[in-house]
């Protein structure tokens, strides 16, 4: 759940929940260790992270000053739920856990945040959407 | 990247760092060193020699004074927003403080390293021109003192001289009844302001007086919005006044805008307004509920329904 401030095109995001199956779970702490970090990097890459070029063909986000990473004070409470259904393909009906929550985080995230600008008809926006990115569709949007 | 080679000299007090300035010309002085060195592995600046003045203990710590607070140039940004006596008598200043990069650079980053070095989008210079803070200086055994808005000069330009060396920061303490409020648009990376706001506002009867408004970030050095304190003096607080006021910001901005690759000077410019709306809205706000505070220890005054 997001939250999109109309005068400035701020994304606040307000609340993520997760529900992933990896099977039986070994150890829980763990599988919930990596859906946080798989959200949240699904996260970054829907508004923060972003590679830039200069007409040079010079990288001018390469350092931690310019290049976005998520960080703790971003990002609300990470609700991880899960269900259990054994894979019968292994004998301990386990599956993979590693960066599932990536997945999803980055199309949930991207989608609300077009869900809240639907009344405007924004339909699409180029990733990462940056407060400036969603106040231009705003601004074009108002016409 | 390495910096560039340099050589190192710890001063023990205050009349050696000009002693070594004197002998060193070009040299640099270090404190926290959150803003210098990173320069120096951008290589974007290649001092010759470095004078570590982190060891002064005279130039650490918060007093307060008949006017207000002094802090000593090395106080870290952690101790600002720590204080007590800070928050009481120049709360935008413990609020920019408090938002400063991450708890690391607040650890070790100090007020005088971050006047001295001047970036147009750090936070603690809008608040103090906003404040009408000053700048104590010292060069050799002489010193003096530079009102904030006349030290800010331009981009990482102040009014500090080869040999200078800031001392401390004199801030003076709200008036009864003013409220003050610091508005930051965070650069979700570095942390700088891509804006900053500082705004300060009383109110008398019905009126807003002595508004002081300053810009970071948006241009290449903190300035004061004269068009903005002048379009909201003297009016009867309200929302429609604080925004007819805010936009007049237009006015402040000039025509060298700062822009870069997150945040364009276009878009800068459009945020201007709702971040002075936003800082004067706070402010008025604190304002407001000193206003009720007095209003309820006031032995004249008596609520209606006695």
């Amino acid at each position: 759940m997001v939250e999109v401030d109309s005068e400035t095109g701020a994304v606040i995001l307000k609340r993520y929940v997760a529900l992933d199956d990896c099977g039986p779970q070994i150890n829980p702490v763990i599988v919930e260790g990596q859906v946080h970090g798989g959200v949240v990097q699904g996260i970054g890459q829907a508004l923060w992270e972003e590679a830039v070029y200069d007409e040079g063909g010079q990288l001018v986000t390469g350092s931690m000053l310019d290049y976005a990473l998520p960080r703790a004070d971003l990002l609300p409470d990470i609700e991880v739920l899960s269900t259990v259904t054994p894979s019968p393909h292994h004998p301990l009906g386990v599956k993979g856990i590693g960066e599932a929550g990536t997945i999803a985080s980055t199309v949930a995230v991207y989608n609300a945040v077009i869900d809240a600008l639907r009344p405007l008809g924004v339909t699409s926006l180029r990733m990462p959407l940056t407060p400036q990115r969603v106040w231009q569709a705003i601004q074009q949007a108002k016409g | 990247m390495y910096a560039s080679d340099f050589a190192y000299y710890r001063a023990d007090s205050v009349a050696e760092v000009g002693r070594l300035l004197r002998k060193y010309p070009g040299a640099k002085l270090l404190a926290g060193g959150h803003s210098l060195i990173p320069l120096l592995k951008l290589r974007l600046a290649s001092p010759s020699a470095l004078i570590d003045i982190g060891r002064l203990d005279t130039l650490k710590g918060i007093s307060v004074t008949d006017g207000g607070v002094r802090i000593g140039a090395l106080t870290t940004h952690a101790e600002i927003a720590a204080s007590s006596d800070i928050a009481s008598r120049a709360p935008a200043l413990s609020r920019a403080a408090g938002v400063i990069g991450d708890p690391a650079v607040r650890n070790r980053g100090t007020i005088g390293g971050n006047v001295a070095h001047a970036d147009p989008a750090s936070d603690l210079p809008t608040v103090l021109v906003a404040l009408e803070a000053s700048i104590v200086v010292a060069t050799g055994e002489t010193e003096r003192t530079v009102p904030a808005g006349d030290f800010f000069q331009g981009m990482m330009t102040t009014a500090l001289g080869e040999q200078d060396l800031v001392t401390a920061i004199e801030v003076p303490a709200a008036a009864n009844g003013q409220g003050q409020a610091y508005e930051k648009f965070s650069h979700p990376a570095s942390r700088y302001a891509v804006i900053g706001v500082a705004a300060t506002v009383s109110l008398t009867v019905s009126t807003v007086s002595n508004v002081a408004v300053a810009l970071g970030g948006l241009v290449p050095a903190a300035t004061r919005a004269g068009s903005v304190e002048r379009a909201l003096s003297g009016q009867a607080p309200s929302a429609g006044a604080i925004a007819a006021a805010a936009a007049t910001v237009s006015d402040d901005l000039g025509t060298d805008l700062i822009g870069d690759i997150y945040a364009s000077a276009e878009y800068r410019r459009a945020m201007a307004p709702i971040c002075v709306k936003r800082a004067l809205t706070t402010a008025l706000g604190h304002a407001f509920s000193q206003a009720e505070t007095a209003k309820a220890r006031s032995p004249w005054w008596k609520p209606s329904w006695l």
